[in-house]
């Protein structure tokens, strides 16, 4: 266990914070299962993210997610 | 000769429009084989015969009255059960939906019943999508393996002849992974070309619908009816070399730690792509070391955002594998999240780069073909480099050959699930299309898949390479064999160890 992890304790008080309850018989599992999460997402914090703003729910290159022009149809369709 | 149900949807189509073939007779035919062989396979959730066999009368009298609206019509099709159809239930395969009734019709399910398609049922997926295995379905083409996930029930029903076709979703693989395990076509669409309205969500920012179908044609004439396009019938066109494509052939990760079998099946493919006119260049894949963070970043948290209200109500409904995942999920910061999604935005411009210098990217769909049905974890040589050998003391309690005696060579693991999304998620993380087809069988005669993954809203190149592809080389069919066959015991798939319990090894 690394100083990041979190405890059982410190996971009940952290879902509690975020107003998802968990059963108290399950902590254990839930807290080592956020500690695995958290050891994946690890490499994220040495990524220079310089100014990239999140790609947030939207189509490549900023399209927009309704499917609008019928250009876009077009050329996803032509072959 | 071939039985309705063994025909391809183009195929189907053309014999309907010729009045050789009725709806009726095809999808009594379907029918028939779902009777036939579901039992063994376990595809559907609900098989809605009656309700099929009238919708396909309807569309055979409307033929007959020159009311053909196209391809698709009278077509008997299944829907992966995440996706609405209006007055059925969307059980998302999980008891927290054991009461739930679909208001409408999802954008999916009315464009398709605008196209005419005659609705089976509903398939399986692993939980509301949340996972890659699908365990209540079996493999098609061996009962003892894994369908693959999450729209494993979909997948399957094509394979087997129990649907022309199927609509599937896919966040993390989940249309390609069963496709390639099952032998047959899926299709991940450019992120928002297909609408999602009325689809149950596992992650806003990565979720896709598309359909999973016998050929690339196939899937050519179904994305057309669910971007609300409405092609003519008829052949496909004259003009399918790939002449002139430049295709790019990864150097670094999509060869790193796959089956051997899996990697030469795909190479023999690039090079038929090369010999039909296609130019292959040697590309780099960018920001391969923060792929699973990105997906893992942006997917747990929006999955339990997306299950929070029951989460609070009924935890203890849903499977001990989603439940931990969903619970855990909301403990990610913020900040993590946020990271997640701006490395996405970095990996987009770098894709996008990417495809300045290639047309499409062909490399495997997954590292290795279905895995046996308990299998959990999936081991491979620390040698690192490209197209590792699976050690051949990669087997349970047989040493390496580099090994002292009873020390097997050193092997890293990862997850069934890890293995199966690691090839999936760029496509899924950078919103652009990824096209999986098959390639070949191994020697255990599990299908392998390739996928070639195209520049956004650039369909219309995977489809073109994909059709020269299949009616160059056309994949080896299911039908005549006997489903419900299992594997030998020395099956030459990577090997497995049970996994610890308790950690989140699951991964959509």
């Amino acid at each position: 266990m690394t100083t990041e992890d979190l405890s059982p304790q410190e996971a009940a008080r952290w879902a509690l914070r975020a107003g998802l309850p968990v059963e108290p018989g399950r902590l254990d599992v839930i807290a080592a299962t956020a500690n695995h999460i958290q050891h994946v997402l690890r490499p994220l914090r040495e990524l220079d993210l310089s100014d990239a703003a999140p790609a947030v729910a939207q189509p490549p290159l900023g399209r927009t997610t309704a499917l609008t022009s019928g250009e876009e149809q077009a050329d996803a369709l032509a072959v | 000769m071939r039985l309705p149900y063994e025909l391809s949807l183009a195929d189907a189509a053309q014999a309907i429009a010729a009045r050789e073939l009725s709806p009726v007779e095809l999808t009594d035919s379907v029918l028939e084989r779902i009777a036939e062989v579901e039992d063994d396979l376990g595809a559907y959730v609900t098989v809605r015969a009656d309700d099929a066999r009238k919708a396909a009368a309807q569309a055979e009298r409307d033929i007959a009255a020159g009311r053909h609206l196209g391809p698709l019509h009278g077509i008997p099709m299944s829907l992966k059960d995440l996706i609405d159809v209006a007055g059925l239930p969307t059980t998302a395969s999980s008891r927290v939906r054991a009461h739930h009734t679909a208001l409408k019709d999802s954008a999916v399910a009315a464009r398709l019943r605008s196209a005419g398609a005659v609705l089976l049922g509903k398939t399986h997926t692993h939980e509301f999508a949340y996972g890659l295995t699908t365990p209540q379905t079996r493999n098609a083409w061996a009962a003892d393996r894994v369908a693959g996930g999450s729209s494993g029930g979909s997948a399957v029903a094509v394979a087997a002849g129990e649907a022309t076709f199927a609509l599937g979703t896919d966040t993390g693989g989940s249309i390609r992974v069963p496709s390639a395990l099952n032998g047959v076509v899926g299709l991940k669409p450019t992120y928002g070309l297909v609408p999602v309205d009325g689809v149950t969500p596992l992650s806003w920012s990565l979720d896709h619908v598309g359909p999973i179908t016998r050929t690339v044609r196939d899937a050519e004439l179904v994305l057309a009816a669910l971007t609300g396009h409405h092609p003519t019938e008829g052949p496909a066109r004259a003009d399918e070399s790939p002449a002139g494509l430049r295709v790019g052939v990864p150097r670094n990760y999509y060869f790193d730690r796959v089956a051997p079998e899996v990697a030469a099946a795909v190479h023999r493919a690039i090079a038929q792509l090369a010999a039909l006119g296609a130019e292959l260049t040697e590309v780099d894949i960018p920001m391969t070391e923060y792929v699973q963070a990105t997906q893992w970043g942006v997917m747990v948290p929006e999955a339990t955002a997306s299950h929070e209200q029951t989460l609070r109500t009924s935890p203890e409904l849903y499977g001990s594998d989603v439940r931990v995942l969903l619970e855990a999920g909301g403990l990610v910061p913020a900040t993590d999240y946020l990271r997640a999604q701006r490395a996405r935005a970095l990996m987009q411009r770098a894709w996008a780069r990417l495809f300045e210098e290639v047309d499409l990217i062909a490399a495997p769909t997954v590292p290795c073909t279905a895995v046996h049905r308990d299998q959990q974890e999936v081991s491979w040589p620390a040698t690192g480099g490209t197209e590792s050998e699976p050690d051949a003391g990669a087997r349970e309690g047989v040493p390496g050959p580099d090994a002292r005696a009873g020390t097997p060579g050193p092997q890293v693991s990862e997850s069934v699930s890890d293995a199966y999304v690691r090839l999936s998620a760029p496509a899924n993380l950078t919103g652009l299309p990824s096209l999986s087809l098959p390639v070949g069988l191994d020697g255990a005669g599990l299908p392998i898949g390739m996928q070639l993954i195209g520049r956004a809203f650039g369909e219309a190149t995977l489809l073109r390479a994909g059709r020269a592809y299949e009616t160059a080389h056309p994949p080896v069919a299911l039908f005549g064999r006997a489903v419900g066959r299992r594997t030998t015991a020395s099956a030459p798939t990577p090997v497995s160890r049970p996994t610890p319990p308790a950690d989140a090894t699951i991964l959509r």
